[in-house]
C-alpha cells in the first residue's frame, strides 16, 4: 500500500510526525511476523512531499529529529505568494508527483493551502483524499482557512475528524457516513463490516467515511512530553518552581496588530497576576510592536526569549495557570490539566471551555473552579487508529 | 455595482450570454440613476481547446467580445485550474469587483471562485468596496471582514449526479460551497444545497439560464441551413414551426431524413477502450437503421484515433454539399456552432448523447432523449422532460424497442412517452430573475 502525504507549514509538519511513528512501527510488524502466513497485510509505502509552502529557518534539526520526521521524498519549492497563486502552484506541482507516484491514497492535514491544494490535485485523479484534522469550522467564510477547510473536506473521502463537534459540522453539510455514532474508535476498530457498501473503495469513494480518531496533536503532546522531561532544563536554567508561577503567550495579529486591543490585553494580564511571577517567551512579531506601545507590563512578569517546543512544554506541565492566545496551548493545557485564560473573544477548542478548565478573558469570574469530564480530544492514540483504518480499508 | 462575468468552456457561453443581455436591459431601464447599474467584464479563461469554436460560439450567441482573455489553454484538470487561478487573482487585484459570478461546472468555474474566496483587497480595499454599496445591510451575508473579497454568485449551483468520479461533481460541490449567492434551475437543486448545510437565504430559484439563451435564439436556429448543408432535407417547408408534440409524425419532420443525432465525450465513456469499443458497437448496430449524425468533439476524436476506431465511422464535413449522410450508419461532422447545433437537434428523431446540458435542450425542444450514463445531475429532465438514462448493456435494445428501428419509414415512437411538460421556470426569463435578485440586494 502506498501512501502520499503532502504537508507544507509547520504544524503539519508536527500532525505528520505520529502518523509517521506510526507507519514505522506498522512495518516493523509486519517485517517480524511469520512470512507466508495467510492474511498479512502489506507494508505501508510513505511517500513525503514537502509542498515548501512556508519555509521556516527556524524549525531546527533537534526538533526534526526529536520528532522523527523524516526528510520528505519531494520538496516542491513552493514559496510564498498570494493565496490564489500559491494554492494554483501547489495543486499544479502535487499533480505531476501524484501522476509519477500513483499512491493508494493521499493524507492532508488541517488547513492550509498545502491541504487544499493536495486534496484537490488528489480528487481530480481519482485518488481517495484522507482528511487528518477534518470538520472544524469558524464559519467565517472570509477567513482563506476556512475555505481551505470546507472544500478540503468536501474533496475527502475519508474525513478523520478530532472531536465530535466536528463530527457534527460535517453532518450539517450533509455528511452522513458517520462511523460508530461519531464516538471515538478504539485502535482496532473494524471497519471491514462497511466494506461491502464501499467495494470500489480503491477505485474511488463516492460516500465519504466520517470517523472520530481524536485528535493527532494530544500524541504528539505526549510523545513530545517524554522527550521534554528527559531532556529540558528549562526549569532549572528559570529557576521555576512547581505551580508557582503563570505562563503567558502571546503572537496573534489580532491581539498585537491593534494597539488598543494590545493595551486591553496587558491590563488584563497586568490585574490577574498581581504578586504572581509570570513567565512571558515574547514572539518577534508581538516584541515589535510592544516596544512602541505606550502601556507595559508589570515587572512581575518575565519577558524571555521565545522557547522551542520541549522547553515550553516543560514550563506549562510545571505552571499554575496559562495566559494565552494560541489555539494549539489552549488544548495542550487541557490536556495537562492546566486551567487557562484565552486572550481572544472566540475558541475553535469550545470544549475546552466547556469542560471548564478554559475561559474567555472577558468571562474570566475571579471564583472560577475547572472541572474534569472526561477527554474531548481522543485518548492520545490517533495516529494508530488512523493506520489501522487505511490498513483495513484498503487492503480489504 | 461591478460584476466580472467569468466564460470558461462552451458550455458556458449559452449560460452567460443571457446574463449579459438581462443586464444591458436593466441598465437601460434603469437610466436616471447612473449609480444603480450594473458594469459588468466578460473575462473569458481560453479553457476552451479550440479559439475558432469559441468565436463561432460567440457570433451566434450575440455575445460581446471578452474584456479580458486569459488565454489558459488546456492541460489536466490541475494544470488548467492552477493556470486559471495565478491568472484570475491578477485581474481580480486590478479591477476589484463587487462580485464574480461563475456558471455551470468546467474548471473555470471552480477556479475563479477560489480565486475569488481567497482574494484580499485589504482594509482600504475594503473600506471602497464598502461605499460603493448603497444599501448598507447588503453585507448581511458576513461580518467585518465583508468587502475584502468580492462576493461569488453561482449560476446553475445546486446539480448533483452523487457520482464523485465525475470531475465536473467535484467542481460543483466546491463552488457551491463557497458561493454567496446560488442561483438555482431546478428545485431539486434547492434541496441538494440545503443538504449540505448551505442556508437557504443564499439560495435563489430562479430557472434555467440556457433556456434562455435557447428560446431567444429559436428563430435564428430556424434559419440555419445546417440539414441542407449536411444533406439532410429534402425540401424545406416554408411553414416549418417549432417541433411539438406531434412534430414526430407530421408531414412537416418528414421532409427531413430521419437520423438520430449523437454526442460523446465523457471520460467515463471513450477513456477506456472496452467500454468505448461497447459503445461504439452498438451504436454501430442502431446506425444500421437510422443515420447517426455524430458532431465530434476533439476529446473523442483524438480517443478514436488513439484506439484505432476510425473505420466504425464515416467522414462528412460540413463544407461538401453532397453528403451521404442520409444513409445509414455513424457520420463524423466537425464541431458545430450554436444555431447549426440547435437546429441539427430539434430535427432529429432522437438523441443520443452523454452531456449535460443536451439533456435539457431535447426536454424544451420535447425531442426524445437517450443519455449514456448512470446519473444525471439533471433529474427534471428525466421526471417530467423527455430524457431517458440508459447503459451500454442495453442501449441497442432500448431504442430499439421504443423507436421500431427496423421500420423506420412510417413508424411513431412506440412506448416513449413523448407526453412531457417543460420544467418550471424554463421559461427563458431565469437571467431576468438573477438581475432582479441583484439589483434588489444591491440597490436602493
Amino acid at each position: 500500500m502506498k501512501i502520499t502525504n503532502i504537508i507544507g507549514a509547520r504544524p503539519q509538519f508536527i500532525k505528520y510526525s505520529p502518523i509517521s511513528k506510526a507507519i514505522e512501527e506498522f512495518n516493523k510488524l509486519i517485517d517480524s511476523s511469520v512470512p507466508f502466513k495467510l492474511n498479512i497485510p502489506q507494508r505501508i509505502d510513505d511517500i513525503l512531499i514537502h509542498t515548501g509552502q512556508h519555509y521556516d529557518y527556524a524549525m531546527s534539526e533537534i526538533f526534526f529529529n526529536e520528532l522523527s520526521i523524516k526528510e520528505p521524498n519531494y520538496h516542491l519549492g513552493v514559496g510564498s505568494a498570494s493565496h490564489g497563486a500559491q494554492t494554483g502552484t501547489i495543486l499544479q506541482k502535487v499533480e505531476e508527483v501524484l501522476l509519477e507516484e500513483k499512491p493508494d491514497v493521499v493524507l492532508v492535514y488541517g488547513d492550509t493551502n498545502s491541504t487544499l491544494g493536495g486534496a484537490l490535485a488528489a480528487v481530480k485523479l481519482r485518488i481517495p483524499v484522507v482528511h487528518v484534522e477534518a470538520g472544524l469550522r469558524s464559519f467565517n467564510k472570509h477567513m482563506p482557512e476556512e475555505i481551505n477547510r470546507v472544500l478540503t473536506d468536501h474533496s475527502s473521502s475519508i474525513l478523520l475528524c478530532p472531536t465530535e463537534t466536528a463530527i457534527k459540522n460535517l453532518q450539517i453539510e450533509g455528511f452522513c457516513n458517520v462511523i460508530n455514532n461519531g464516538k471515538l474508535i478504539d485502535n482496532s476498530f473494524d471497519i471491514s463490516p462497511l466494506t461491502s457498501r464501499i467495494s470500489n473503495f480503491i477505485s474511488y469513494v463516492s460516500y465519504p467515511l466520517i470517523i472520530n480518531v481524536g485528535d493527532v496533536m494530544f500524541d504528539v503532546m505526549l510523545h513530545a512530553l517524554k522527550i521534554a522531561e528527559k531532556k529540558s532544563q528549562i526549569l532549572e536554567k528559570l529557576n521555576l518552581k512547581k505551580k508557582e508561577y503563570y505562563l503567558l503567550t502571546l503572537h496573534r495579529a489580532e491581539n498585537t496588530d491593534n494597539a488598543s486591543k494590545l493595551n486591553e490585553i496587558i491590563d488584563f494580564v497586568n490585574n490577574m497576576s498581581v504578586g504572581k511571577r509570570v513567565i512571558f517567551p515574547m514572539h518577534p512579531r508581538t516584541k515589535k510592536v510592544y516596544s512602541n506601545s505606550d502601556r507595559n507590563f508589570s515587572h512581575n512578569i518575565e519577558i524571555i526569549e521565545p522557547l522551542g517546543y520541549f522547553d515550553i512544554l516543560a514550563v506549562l506541565k510545571n505552571c499554575e495557570l496559562l495566559m494565552t492566545d494560541s489555539g494549539g496551548m489552549q488544548k495542550e493545557a487541557y490536556w495537562l490539566k492546566i486551567p487557562c485564560i484565552t486572550l481572544r473573544n472566540e475558541t475553535e477548542w469550545v470544549e475546552t471551555v466547556e469542560s471548564g478548565w478554559n475561559v474567555l478573558y472577558k468571562d474570566y469570574k475571579a471564583n472560577y473552579s475547572p472541572k474534569d469530564n472526561g477527554n474531548c480530544y481522543g485518548d492520545g492514540n490517533s495516529a494508530d487508529k488512523i493506520i489501522n483504518v487505511l490498513v483495513k480499508l484498503i487492503s480489504s | 455595482m461591478k460584476i466580472i462575468l467569468i466564460a470558461g468552456a462552451r458550455p458556458n457561453f449559452m449560460k452567460i450570454a443571457p446574463i449579459i443581455r438581462a443586464i444591458n436591459s436593466f441598465n437601460q431601464t434603469n437610466p436616471i440613476n447612473p449609480t444603480n447599474s450594473i458594469n459588468y467584464s466578460l473575462v473569458h479563461t481560453g479553457q476552451h481547446y479550440d479559439y475558432k469554436m469559441s468565436k463561432v460560439f460567440f457570433e451566434d450567441l450575440e455575445l460581446p467580445d471578452p474584456d479580458i482573455y486569459l488565454g489558459t489553454g488546456s492541460g489536466t484538470h490541475a494544470e488548467q485550474t492552477a493556470n486559471v487561478m495565478v491568472k484570475f487573482e491578477k485581474v481580480l487585484m486590478a479591477e476589484r469587483p463587487d462580485m464574480v459570478m461563475v456558471v455551470g461546472d468546467v474548471n473555470s468555474t471552480l477556479a475563479c471562485a477560489l480565486a475569488a474566496s481567497k482574494i484580499d483587497y485589504g482594509e482600504e480595499g475594503q473600506k471602497k468596496q464598502r461605499s460603493r454599496s448603497k444599501k448598507t445591510d447588503i453585507w448581511h451575508l458576513t461580518s467585518d471582514s465583508c468587502g475584502r473579497r468580492p462576493l461569488i454568485a453561482h449560476v446553475e449551483a445546486g446539480l448533483r449526479s452523487f457520482d464523485r468520479s465525475m470531475p465536473e461533481e467535484i467542481n460543483r460541490i466546491l463552488t457551491d460551497a463557497i458561493s454567496d449567492y446560488l442561483f438555482t434551475p431546478s428545485k431539486d437543486a434547492n434541496e441538494n444545497l440545503k443538504r449540505e448545510g448551505i442556508s437557504e437565504d443564499k439560495i435563489f430559484f430562479v430557472g434555467n439560464v440556457m433556456v434562455d439563451s435557447l428560446l431567444f435564439n429559436l428563430e435564428k436556429v430556424k434559419k440555419s441551413s445546417i440539414l441542407k448543408r449536411l444533406g439532410l432535407q429534402k425540401e424545406l417547408p416554408d411553414n416549418c414551426q417549432l417541433p411539438t408534440e406531434n412534430c414526430l409524425s407530421t408531414d412537416n419532420c418528414q421532409r427531413t431524413t430521419d437520423y438520430c443525432l449523437l454526442t460523446l465525450h465523457r471520460p467515463g465513456n471513450i477513456d477506456q477502450k472496452d467500454c468505448f469499443l461497447s459503445i461504439i458497437k452498438a451504436l454501430t448496430e442502431i446506425g444500421e437503421n437510422i443515420p447517426i449524425i455524430f458532431p465530434v468533439h476533439p476529446r473523442t476524436r483524438k480517443q478514436i484515433e488513439t484506439f484505432g476506431l476510425q473505420r466504425y465511422f464515416i467522414n462528412s464535413s460540413t463544407q461538401n454539399s453532397k453528403l451521404v449522410t442520409h444513409k445509414c450508419g455513424i457520420h463524423f461532422v466537425d464541431p458545430l456552432g450554436y444555431l447549426d447545433f440547435i437546429n441539427l437537434m430539434m430535427h432529429s428523431r432522437f438523441v443520443i448523447t452523454d452531456s449535460g446540458g443536451v439533456q435539457e435542450e431535447t426536454t424544451v425542444l420535447g425531442i426524445p432523449c437517450f443519455t449514456l450514463r448512470n446519473t444525471t445531475e439533471r433529474p427534471v429532465t428525466i421526471t417530467e422532460g423527455t430524457n431517458r438514462l440508459i447503459n451500454i448493456e442495453n442501449l441497442f435494445s432500448e431504442v430499439n424497442a421504443i423507436f421500431n428501428l427496423y421500420n423506420t419509414t412510417n413508424s411513431k415512437p412506440s412506448s416513449y412517452n413523448v407526453k412531457h411538460k417543460i420544467p418550471e421556470f424554463w421559461d427563458g426569463r431565469a437571467s431576468e430573475r438573477i438581475i432582479n435578485i441583484l439589483s434588489e440586494y444591491f440597490f436602493i
